[in-house]
């Protein structure tokens, strides 16, 4: 009988580890997002509620961000699966996601664009003195709670999101932020400089999307001097082993915002 | 199984529609949300393809759905909707209003529902723009008031009681009058096009990852690539059966209310309720005001208002309008009031239990928040409950100049 048993395990865990990883190459893609245009000035948010604590925290408007060498801030890039197709393979050191935090700060979101795999945690904080809610209008699965001072919510999702799911604060009106849920851990967001990096990818084709806040699905992009149509912000590209692919800089034009 | 489906689409794609002088009852389709998800085509190539596919969508929602004088259930291998949605009750309240030779109805919903929620469930029918608040659309499939949790379907009881109760402050009547199969078969009306509208919406969701002009499902490759129409067979039932389900688990997932304790009301459970209302936890004060008369936060929509666009919906349903999306009518956007706590009405029922579900849980579509997990005990949940319920009563306005002489005597 147990050794019946041993035999199921052991079955079991061939099949669990060859869904982690299989004997294969992994690759990585990274590139840099510009703002094809002048910079715009970051305008500042009218604070209308909880003044003593808000007031002072200069809060501008950060739905587009840009830095002074027109890096594009928090684009959202991601292995796009579509219908009946196999999520990628997740490499071993990415089988164990730890939680990702999405943080009510200085009556911001922080980050103001959270990613997490299905059944991974993402723990709802709030670090100010002041309440919050956080009110994420998922299409599968619609949240709101409300986050009293130093409170730590974990969340789990469990089914994927075909967009960015849109956080906000009902008390406080000018608080926006973005939560994107994946079957797979292979998604970014691009940083200050408009930077952006994905390891451990699975070699082969994948078809990577690419979204903002502002302008939806990036569809029209500038690569080196040329226009190129991505349709829906899809784009198909090569993954090799061992070989970082570049997409150097990506130029989005000032009229997609 | 799937027989029907497929039957309707062949007969679809044919020459079969005759020659008929009024016009059939017709399902619209959700135009703001294809819009919103599908984005406008951008040249006729994009339109001829957009159309095409709109069509087929169309043909495939009555092959599931059935028309509004015919509906009938999903009938799909591996779906189960027995549980959920009875045809037999469906039919008695769908179609023209009537009654069968044996006295018993028929068209029900659009006897007592329809002038206001829509043949399509759109609550947009034609009494919508006068009322306030607009009826539930009801295909977003979301509820305000019930006894599950937020992202959760109502239960069928929850409909019941809402048909029976009404919706205090609202339009909404109460059904009370009508016979306890007529209010059943009401229900699993409301169900049958929420389920109706959410499949669909999901439908135009997998059409973002459809190839330009790519049906959900073409009865043309049937016979040519079995293999193709099996897998987008298999991409219907799949959206049928995920939404279906959802329905099917509510039941299992209503929230426990505790018994309130013995003291909940005593003047020292009213104070620590106030505390509460004001203080950082539950905060309600940052919306429903000082003076509990919702005047707190109040330039927030409804879901089915940011629907329309999240942040200024005023301004986008003048564009779609522009856009010549008139089906269904775009109904004025109007910012969503936190509730006045002092007129003594409650939508979702006045019941202490009705009033610990929606602190709670939060209510479904609105920037109500659900309680937070840890810091809000039940007790302390009951003591604002008491503390509300001891607010003055505040009417909702006040005539001047008309003093005892309207007032009557008690006898």
């Amino acid at each position: 009988m147990r050794r019946i048993h041993l035999l199921f395990a052991s079955l079991a865990l061939t099949v669990l580890m060859s869904g982690v990883a299989d004997a294969q190459g992994w690759g990585s893609i990274k590139g840099r997002f510009i703002y094809d245009g002048k910079p715009p000035a970051p305008q500042p948010i009218a604070v209308t509620k909880d003044q003593q604590f808000c007031g002072d925290k200069k809060l501008v408007d950060e739905s587009l961000v840009v830095d002074a060498k027109g890096g594009l801030k928090n684009v959202i890039v991601y292995i796009y699966v579509g219908p009946g197709d196999t999520a990628p393979q997740v490499h071993p050191d990415l089988a164990k996601q730890a939680p990702v935090t999405f943080d009510n700060k200085n009556c911001r979101f922080d980050p103001r664009v959270a990613t997490v795999q299905t059944g991974q945690t993402l723990i709802l904080s709030n670090s100010d003195p002041i309440a919050h809610n956080t009110k994420v209008d998922a299409f599968n699965q619609p949240i709101n709670p409300l986050l009293p001072p130093g409170a730590k919510l974990p969340q789990k999702f469990t089914a994927p999101e075909r967009l960015p799911a849109r956080a906000s604060c009902s008390i406080h009106p000018w608080m926006t932020g973005w939560i994107v849920v994946k079957e797979h851990p292979y998604m970014a967001v691009t940083d200050e400089n408009g930077e952006f990096e994905i390891k451990n990818i699975p070699e082969g084709n994948w078809t990577f999307q690419f979204w903002h806040e502002k302008a939806g699905y990036l569809d029209t992009v500038s690569m080196n001097g040329k226009s190129v149509e991505w349709k829906r912000g899809r784009v198909e590209l090569n993954i090799k082993d061992k070989a970082a692919l570049n997409l150097g800089e990506v130029k989005v034009p000032a009229a997609a915002f | 199984m799937d027989s029907r489906v497929v039957l309707f689409l062949l007969l679809s794609t044919g020459f079969f529609l005759s020659g008929c002088d009024s016009p059939e009852a017709d399902f619209r389709l959700d135009r703001v949300y294809i819009q919103k998800t599908l984005g406008e085509p951008e040249n006729g190539e994009e339109v001829q393809a957009l159309t095409t596919q709109l069509q087929n969508l169309k043909d495939v929602m009555v092959g599931l759905f059935g028309t509004p004088d015919d509906p009938h259930v999903p009938q799909l291998a591996d779906v189960e909707v027995g549980e959920v949605l009875d045809p037999q009750l469906i039919r008695m309240a769908a179609g023209p209003v009537g009654r069968h030779e044996d006295g018993t109805p028929r068209g029900l919903y659009r006897e007592h529902c329809a002038h206001c929620h829509g043949v399509s469930g759109d609550g947009a029918g034609p009494t919508a723009a006068f009322l306030n608040p607009y009826p539930r659309d009801y295909r977003m499939a979301k509820f305000k008031f019930k006894s599950t949790p937020l992202g959760v379907k109502p239960t069928h009881d929850d409909l019941r009681r809402i048909l029976i109760d009404g919706i205090p402050g609202t339009a909404m009547p109460s059904f009370r009058l009508l016979a306890d199969d007529e209010i059943d078969a009401l229900a699993h009306y409301v169900k049958y096009l929420a389920i109706r509208g959410e499949v669909e919406r999901r439908l135009v969701n997998l059409l973002t990852e459809l190839d330009e002009g790519e049906p959900v499902l073409d009865p043309l490759v049937r016979r040519e690539a079995a293999d193709v129409f099996q897998e987008q067979l298999g991409m219907v039932r799949e959206t049928v059966g995920m939404v279906v389900g959802q329905w099917e688990n509510a039941s299992a997932q209503v929230t426990e209310v505790p018994t309130p304790p013995e003291d909940w009301m005593s003047e020292e459970s009213i104070r620590h309720g106030r505390d509460l209302f004001f203080g950082t936890v539950a905060n309600c004060v940052k919306c429903h005001g000082q003076l509990a008369l919702g005047d707190g936060e109040t330039g927030d929509y409804d879901d089915w208002t940011k629907e329309i666009d999240d942040k200024n919906p005023a301004l986008q349903a003048k564009e779609y309008l522009a856009l010549g999306v008139q089906e269904p009518r775009i109904l004025n956007p109007r910012p969503i009031q936190p509730r006045n706590l002092r007129a003594g009405i409650y939508r979702g029922g006045r019941r202490p239990v009705d009033l610990f579900l929606r602190v709670k849980n939060g209510i479904e579509g609105t920037p109500m928040p659900a309680a937070p997990a840890t810091g809000l005990t039940s007790e302390d949940i009951w003591s604002i409950i008491a503390y509300v319920r001891s607010l003055p009563h505040e009417p909702m306005s006040k005539p001047e100049g008309h003093g005892i002489e309207y007032g009557r005597e008690r006898l």
